[in-house]
């Protein structure tokens, strides 16, 4: 199967006309609304799997369909498609986990009113996102970057009756655009120094040699070449949608949505949206921009781990777990490694959609329990889950040898210790690794082990196997896909980069790292276990303290409040905001307001004044001769003159006072 | 000549037919067949258009087929199809063939206006529209309104085809001939003459008739308000279109040389200081008149005037930038009006529509109407993404290129950006009384009598002409490529 470039829309084109079909179609039109979305969504799947099949033919072409969306004058706007190896991975992998998580949707959402809306949503989202994957300009990357927000936007307020999701829906869209307006300074920007926002144009592309050669030769500004400031304003664009510290405010809110969106949204597809972007652009980005993106993917890494440690909500801890994986993703494109980064987000996308539907599983299960102190003794009656989602820790863990995540993270270890640039990033990713494996086993302890601490997890029971066909899928998934990327024959990372023949070399070659991390896992679920899986075994409580806030209660409560970056940027952004806001208000209502209000009693005087000339001057005062007229019966023809001399007048008034001018025009 | 023969053989045919078989059926199904008929005749004629091919002198050069042509002959062939259809589903006559047969007249009318470039031929040709056109306004017999606005549009008419052809007969004094490459190659030979002038402003005055541009547009309120709907649809849109067509073609091949210049403030006397005037004019007086409507049709015909002023401002951009922009902007803009017209006609099967409060609660009634209304009036207004805002964008950009700010072209621009911001009020009085006004208490009480049913013809060509809005917005190069 081969697939040319030029109909690479259809991917994105599917699910579109899914969620149109969403929108047209009444609320009682459930089945149809999402028969289509998922019909649409398996087809784009295949269609992607032919793109795939092309682009491996081929790994290191571009396959390009460029057009002319509309000219100004001279000016030519063009976009396109692009199909490589990259689009390929990306639009296969979001086809498939969407599809697994549009099914799982439909045992989900089942009770709710607004089922046929959450599905055109839905739809939309993935039009958005696949747009995203295939589009060969960043003009185009970014409408549908937009459009990817916007969908986040509606799905994350999709409850918007409840008073956080509302307020979550709204935070996550703002900061989002806090980025993107960096986003869209880099892209004005490269547009003006090079021309073009197409991607690959036969040599005129902004990643190929020609625009990337004249960059590198542009002046510098305050110290930075234009080639990194662009770079880095592009980064902003991806800090705010991958979640990255100081952005990462929002991501754990988002968790407010209905759990497949937070599934698919803000685990698996849309936060990879930043690190899809920065692996894209990587032809462009600087050492300098480089780094900078290594040490903020470093420090996120840290943060997001570091704050779940210290969180209840069992969604909270798996977001704070994406914060942190996300940054893990930035660190490898950082250190120069964005095939390491796109082989963790492959992997990332399906165990992060396991553990996120598992999720889903229990707290529908439990009613919609979330506090994973309420919660506990799951494993016994929900054995599915369980065991699906005791696989989708142990990959996010990275228990070597067996799971996918530990392959992707071992790559990005690997090309952190090998960097030239600064090792901070390696440290914090070690570090990163222990905390990553002791949260997680606190999460699954709580969870799935001791006694049911309420009424709820008591009472829960497996779900319908419309939910658990996802999970069982994406398990075997998040053990398999691994082995695609292995140090030993590590084919997927060759793909990307454009290779046909894979080079391998001997696991014993880094088989320091190798044993390192293992043993560093190994400590951070023996902590975990130690604390959390042995000692509350007895526990029967949900009220009981929890150890670590036995031990230093005041970090416990810091971390708990997520170090109060919300707080904190209430306290300066937040006020700097509102003042600015009251001002512009006060100068709205009473400046602007005051000239506009003037203008508008002018345009009514003159509307009014051209009326009465018009109607009553002249329309007027023949409709009242012809109405006295007909009253008095007159003849019809003594109306028509009437008529004749009212409006005639005037065209033989313009006239001449036209040809006045013209004469007069024509003397001077 | 395909697609004049198709429609005079379709107009014909309709009339035959009707009379062989339709003696013994009801009005409806006579309209109704009659339409088919002639939906197929002006299908017919697309096709023909389609495929003339492009020549630069037919019959002896008396009519050219090139670009401008074969656009303007697709245009005004779809909004004759537009409201051919609306006319099927919405009126009432008494005579229903000799309705559809006398559109189809004034449509090959239209289509011959598209391809003349002589003066006679294109006398000729605007009168067989004019006429045909008359008779259309007056033809709903039943109304007093009807009969009183065709009176107006006649005599109005009637006066400014005098002048036009009092004005041709000047130009072929002075320059011994009404082939307009002759015209034009003598009156680049010879200085301008006070009488050429005047002979200019003849032909103007016409211009600002069909057009609708002040101060010869007193004819347009009472037309649009009294006329049947169709009628009124079809002389807003694809009239206006041909009558586009015809003009800057006369003016700028024709009588180019005598143009002048105003693209500075000092520039070359000449007829583009005439159509500034009367674009200035139709600027101010359409967008501020229109303020105080509170009749939707007369609203409308306001609009209509302020939009002939952007129109004027086309042809005068139209020296330099081509027929483009000022194609691209007619087209749209006839089908947001035919549009308008059929949502009012459709509204007018059940419930009188002539106030603009008339409208209020149309989001119950029926959303489809409202969808469709809501586009009409933002592509009217301007709105992006929809055709309005880019035809607007285009013309206002060719009309800047000219000479910047430094002449009246520019400072023309600068007043209609302006002033597009007044017509928003009151295109978004129009929106406000169908999307958020609830239904008058009269209307509301009995919900299941006050839903509008949507004839599915009609449904049909209303969304596809909202969509040839949103097409046209997003991609404007689909007709921009032809010139």
């Amino acid at each position: 199967m081969s697939l040319s470039a030029q109909y690479l829309w259809i991917i994105p084109a599917l699910p579109l006309v899914a969620a149109a079909i969403g929108a047209l179609t009444p609320r009682s039109g459930r089945s149809l609304v999402a028969g289509a979305a998922i019909v649409a969504l398996v087809l784009s799947f295949f269609i992607s799997c032919a793109a795939l099949s092309t682009a491996l033919a081929n790994p290191a072409a571009h396959l390009t369909h460029n057009f002319i969306w509309f000219e100004l004058g001279n000016d030519t706007v063009r976009l396109g498609w692009l199909l490589d190896p990259l689009t390929a991975f990306m639009c296969t992998m979001v086809t498939f986990v969407g599809t697994l998580i549009f099914v799982f949707s439909l045992g989900y959402m089942q009770g709710d009113e607004n089922f046929k809306q959450f599905f055109c949503f839905l739809s939309l989202f993935a039009a958005a996102m696949l747009g995203l994957l295939v589009a060969n300009s960043l003009l185009l990357v970014f409408i549908c970057w937009e459009l990817v927000g916007l969908a986040s936007y509606l799905l994350i307020g999709f409850w918007f009756h409840k008073p956080a999701a509302a307020a979550a829906a709204k935070k996550a869209f703002i900061t989002t655009r806090i980025g993107d307006l960096g986003f869209l300074l880099g892209l004005l920007w490269l547009y003006d120094s090079a021309g073009s926002l197409l991607l690959y144009d036969n040599g005129n592309g902004v990643l190929e040699a020609t625009v990337l050669g004249a960059l590198g030769s542009a002046a510098t500004v305050c110290g930075l070449s234009v080639a990194s400031a662009i770079g880095l304003l592009l980064f902003c664009g991806a800090v705010g949608k991958s979640g990255q510290f100081p952005l990462h405010v929002w991501l754990p809110d988002a968790m407010e949505g209905p759990t497949p969106v937070s599934a698919l949204i803000h685990a698996a597809t849309m936060v990879a949206a930043g690190v899809f972007l920065m692996a894209r652009v990587y032809p462009l980005l600087t050492p300098d921009a480089l780094q900078v993106i290594a040490i903020i993917g470093a420090i996120t890494a840290l943060l997001g781990a570091t704050i779940a440690v210290a969180q209840y909500d069992l969604k909270r801890i798996l977001a704070f777990s994406t914060v942190s994986q996300l940054g893990y993703m930035m660190l490898a494109i950082g250190v120069g490694a964005p095939s390491a980064a796109i082989f963790h987000l492959l992997t990332h996308a399906f165990f992060k959609a396991l553990l996120f539907l598992g999720a889903g599983s229990v707290i529908h299960a439990a009613h919609h329990e979330q506090d994973i102190r309420q919660l506990g003794g799951l494993s016994v009656k929900m054995k599915l889950t369980f065991s699906t989602f005791a696989i989708g820790t142990m990959a996010l863990v990275g228990v070597p040898l067996f799971f996918s995540g530990f392959w992707s993270k071992e790559a990005i270890l690997h090309a952190a210790h090998a960097t030239a640039g600064s090792h901070f990033p390696f440290y914090a990713a070690l570090v990163g690794v222990v905390l990553t494996a002791f949260y997680n086993t606190r999460l699954m302890a709580e969870t799935f082990f001791g006694h049911a601490r309420s009424h709820a997890a008591e009472h829960a029971h497996e779900n319908s196997a419309v939910m658990t066909t996802p999970l069982v899928i994406l398990a075997f998934f998040a053990i398999a896909l691994g082995f695609l990327g292995t140090p030993a024959y590590p084919w997927l990372q060759a793909r990307l980069s454009g290779e046909t023949a894979v080079h391998g070399h001997s696991l014993l070659d880094g088989v320091g790292l190798l044993v390192l991390s293992s043993v560093l896992v190994a400590v951070g679920i023996g902590a975990g276990f130690t604390l959390y899986g042995r000692t509350r075994r007895l526990r029967t409580k949900a009220t009981a303290p929890d150890p670590l806030a036995i031990a230093a209660p005041r970090t416990h409560a810091f971390l708990g409040d997520r170090l109060k970056f919300d707080e904190l940027y209430a306290a300066t952004f937040g006020v700097v905001n509102t003042l600015l806001a009251t001002a512009s208000d006060w100068f709205d209502r009473y400046v602007w307001g005051g000239i506009v209000h003037f203008f508008a009693l002018l345009g009514e005087f003159s509307g009014t004044v051209n009326r009465e000339a018009d109607e009553q001057g002249l329309n007027g005062g023949f409709d009242a001769t012809s109405e006295t007229l007909r009253a008095t019966g007159q003849a019809y023809s003594r109306a028509q003159t009437g008529d004749a001399h009212g409006y005639l007048r005037f065209l033989a008034i313009g006239f001449v006072v036209l040809a006045l001018v013209a004469m007069l025009g024509g003397v001077a | 000549m395909v697609p004049e023969a198709a429609l005079v053989m379709g107009a014909l045919f309709v009339l035959t037919f009707d009379l062989a078989f339709g003696r013994r059926r009801t009005l409806e199904r006579r309209l109704y067949l009659a339409v088919i008929n002639g939906t197929a005749a002006v299908v017919a004629a697309m096709y023909g258009a389609f495929s003339s091919g492009l020549a630069d002198s037919v019959f002896g050069g008396v009519l050219i087929l090139d670009e401008l042509t074969m656009a303007t002959r697709l245009g005004v062939l779809v909004l004759a199809w537009i409201t051919l259809t609306l006319a099927g589903s919405t009126a009432r006559f008494s005579h229903p063939a000799e309705f559809v047969a006398i559109v189809l007249f004034a449509t090959a009318g239209f289509t011959l206006m598209a391809a003349a470039q002589q003066l006679l031929v294109a006398f000729v040709a605007l009168e067989l529209a004019s006429l045909s056109l008359y008779i259309l306004a007056g033809f709903d017999k039943s109304k007093p309104e009807s009969a009183e606005a065709a009176l107006k549009y006649f005599l109005f008419g009637g006066m400014s085809a005098a002048f036009l052809l009092f004005g041709f007969s000047l130009i072929y004094g002075l320059t011994g001939s009404i082939e307009l490459h002759e015209i034009s190659a003598h009156l680049a030979g010879h200085p301008p003459t006070p009488l050429l002038s005047v002979a200019l402003v003849m032909v103007l005055v016409a211009f600002g008739f069909k057009a609708a541009a002040a101060p010869f547009h007193l004819w347009a309120p009472d037309v649009y308000e009294g006329a049947p709907v169709s009628s009124a649809a079809l002389i807003a849109s694809a009239s206006k279109l041909a009558g586009l067509t015809l003009f800057v073609r006369l003016l700028w091949p024709g009588f180019g040389p005598g143009a002048g210049n105003v693209s500075t403030a000092a520039g070359a006397p000449g007829w583009l200081a005439i159509v500034a005037c009367l674009s200035a004019a139709s600027l101010l007086l359409g967008n501020f008149a229109a303020l105080a409507q509170s009749n939707l049709r007369r609203l409308l015909a306001y609009s209509a005037i302020a939009h002939a002023g952007v129109m004027l401002l086309g042809v005068i951009a139209a020296g330099d930038a081509g027929n483009g922009p000022l194609f691209y902007y007619v087209f749209t803009y006839g089908i947001a009006t035919v549009g308008a017209f059929g949502v009012i006609a459709v509204i007018e099967r059940t419930t009188p529509c002539q106030r603009i409060t008339d409208l209020a609660g149309l989001y119950r009634r029926s959303p489809l109407l409202t969808g469709c209304l809501a586009i009409y009036i933002l592509s009217l207004a301007g709105m992006p993404p929809l055709a309005g805002f880019f035809g607007k964008f285009i013309v206002f950009a060719a009309a800047l290129k000219l000479g910047g700010l430094a002449g009246p072209a520019g400072w023309l621009a600068i007043l209609a950006i302006f002033l597009s911001a007044v017509a928003l009020y009151y295109y978004l009085v129009i929106l406000k009384q169908a999307l958020v006004v609830a239904p008058a208490a009269a209307i509301s009480g009995d919900t299941v009598t006050n839903r509008i049913t949507v004839p599915a013809d009609a449904a049909i060509v209303l969304v596809f002409a909202a969509l040839i809005l949103v097409v046209l917005g997003l991609s404007p190069s689909l007709v921009l490529r032809i010139f």
